[in-house]
């Protein structure tokens, strides 16, 4: 069972705010979600992957490409999502 | 080429050569069917621009220049693919009103071989629905028959294409957006290799799953937009530097000796007039020359929980990017940055959404993280290798599609995972990277399309390609009722 004190916990870092029947709701639903993928222990078990964790590293490499100087998106243009912005930058109201 | 070599690219433009129609003149015919029709495939439609487009086509045409077998072509595009200038919000309210700066490179490429965009198509919210219910549009519905889903995600791409409404459409496969909501809808849908088509411009759902694919009427048509879109791009790091072979040229190659696999555990518990279907296609490819074997493949059944818990811990680390800053919905009143924040996310996003934001924080939470996150990556290798050793013993392997055909819309479900639960045919395939393609192989006794899916090896799109292209061939698309009911001027 996912505890109230987890799922405040995980709303908070998700940037969510839940109302108390959203927290109810979601609960129940994320306990069945958990239970669902639980499976895997028992997979992995199967597949004595204790030691293993690591198989990935094969396919797993960074690709980086050249540190040329290339040409952004104007200024301008990013900030036409925002109509326009103020004085060139992203804007939010103060808060402190 | 084969007398019955099907598909409608190749119609279209050939009648645009030799002048039957304009290009202005079908691409109003498409916009004209979009306008009429109540399916919902659209969320915007680029009446406009495509007319431009089409303009210049027919100008180019005129003056006596030679077409590419896509140019004035009349398609769409799903509505988490960036298009310049042209709204595109991935069905979300959260991306209301966001124009992207810059075209997906997939798009880039299409648009430069000559692709009139008809518009935007719905979809389920950030991919995440294997209906297109979630979407912030409301749902699109299954041209075969209206009260029935579409599939999902990519299911008013899949519509417009079974519906007349775009020659073909460019979806987005995760765990089988692609090719699910093609099985619904009775059309092509091809879900290519990971790397093989860049993912620049595509916005994220699952970056390590996530893969751009064409839904057409046939294979043909899939393997002429594929080989446009495919290719390595520097603006995506997990693009592959590979030879790519034409899969167009290849269609016709003979699949006498083909071996062809059948995985036991993906027929477990499937509907019985999907099986019996499939049973059918299998003696098909047995009539024309290849071979059928049964074999066990037990890893598959890892394949759900593995995929829920990469795909939500992706997710949220996609998702966090959304607060409301940058672009799309903002709340109006706030007191600080964080309420600011909470509450546009909270505002923003749908019910799904959040669940999956949720739940991927939760498998990478503090404690959480090697019980769940670390365990799945492991399974995954085992899910790579497992596939990896099927295909040093066979050319392809045959399954559904979907356990069932499309389902009645607004069907209530006990619990979230048994949604999830009709992607097992799909998911394992993004789980491995491998290319799948969904056809049409039936229908069941409701009148619905039935699936079948290929799946190949990684970077064996001709091969799976020509195997579909034979099956419609030797079938003389029968079964595709969608082809039968044809287009248009």
């Amino acid at each position: 069972m996912i505890t109230r004190e987890e799922m405040e916990n995980i709303a908070n870092l998700s940037k969510l705010y839940l109302s108390e029947d959203d927290f109810e709701k979601m609960s129940k639903e994320m306990d069945g979600i958990i239970n669902f993928v639980n499976q895997i222990n028992t997979l992995n078990d199967q597949y004595n992957l204790e030691n293993n964790s690591n198989s990935n590293a094969d396919i797993n490499k960074n690709v980086l490409r050249e540190d040329e100087i290339v040409d952004s998106f104007p200024r301008n243009e990013i900030l036409k999502n925002v109509d326009g912005g103020k004085d060139g930058f992203f804007y939010v109201k103060k808060f402190m | 080429m084969c007398s019955n070599s099907g598909g409608i690219i190749k119609k279209i433009s050939s009648s645009l050569e030799k002048k039957e129609f304009s290009c202005t003149e079908i691409t109003e015919k498409y916009i004209d069917n979009i306008n009429k029709s109540d399916l919902n495939a659209f969320v915007n439609v680029c009446e406009e621009e495509a007319l431009n487009i089409a303009k210049k086509i027919d100008e180019k045409i005129n003056s006596g220049e030679k077409l590419s077998l896509l140019e004035g072509i009349p398609m769409s595009v799903k509505d988490n693919i960036s298009t310049n200038g042209i709204e595109t919000t991935c069905a979300s309210n959260i991306l209301k009103g966001y124009k992207p700066i810059y075209d997906a490179t997939v798009w880039s490429k299409l648009k430069e071989n000559g692709a009139v965009l008809l518009g935007k198509t719905n979809m389920d919210e950030f991919a995440m629905g294997s209906a297109c219910e979630t979407s912030c549009y409301g749902r699109a519905k299954n041209p075969h028959n209206k009260d029935y889903v579409t599939g999902g995600s990519s299911g008013g791409a899949a519509a417009s294409v079974a519906g007349n409404l775009s020659a073909y459409s460019i979806g987005s496969d995760t765990g089988g957006s692609v090719r699910q909501p093609a099985s619904f809808c009775g059309v092509v849908g091809l879900k290519p290799t990971y790397g093989s088509v860049s993912r620049y411009g595509l916005i994220a759902y699952g970056s390590s799953l996530d893969q751009i694919g064409p839904i057409a009427k046939t294979s043909e048509d899939a393997s002429i937009v594929f080989d446009c879109m495919c290719g390595y791009d520097s603006h995506d790091s997990t693009s592959a530097k590979v030879d790519y072979k034409n899969t167009f040229e290849h269609l016709n190659d003979d699949i006498k000796g083909f071996k062809i696999g059948i995985p036991n555990q993906y027929y477990d518990g499937i509907d019985s007039e999907i099986k019996s279907s499939l049973e059918e296609a299998m003696k098909k490819y047995e009539s024309m020359g290849a071979s059928i074997e049964y074999f066990d493949f037990p890893e598959v059944k890892s394949a759900l929980p593995v995929y829920y818990i990469l795909a939500c811990a992706e997710a949220t680390s996609n998702l966090s990017r959304y607060d409301g800053i940058r672009y799309g919905y903002r709340t109006e009143k706030y007191s600080d940055i964080n309420e600011m924040i909470c509450k546009t996310r909270s505002r923003g996003f749908g019910d799904e959404v959040k669940r999956r934001i949720l739940l991927g924080n939760y498998v990478l939470s503090s404690g959480y993280y090697d019980a769940y996150y670390k365990k799945a990556q492991s399974l995954r290798s085992v899910i790579i290798n497992a596939f990896d050793e099927t295909f040093s013993k066979y050319d392809a392997i045959l399954t559904p599609t979907s356990p069932v055909s499309a389902f009645e819309a607004n069907r209530k479900y006990s619990s979230p995972e048994e949604i999830y639960l009709a992607d097992i045919c799909t998911v394992p395939v993004n789980i491995a990277g491998v290319p799948a393609i969904s056809l049409p192989c039936g229908f069941d006794s409701k009148n619905l399309p039935i699936g079948m899916q290929l799946i190949g090896p990684k970077f064996s799109e001709y091969k799976i390609l020509n195997l579909a292209h034979q099956y419609e061939v030797f079938t003389q698309y029968e079964n595709n009722k969608c082809l039968q009911m044809g287009v248009i001027l």
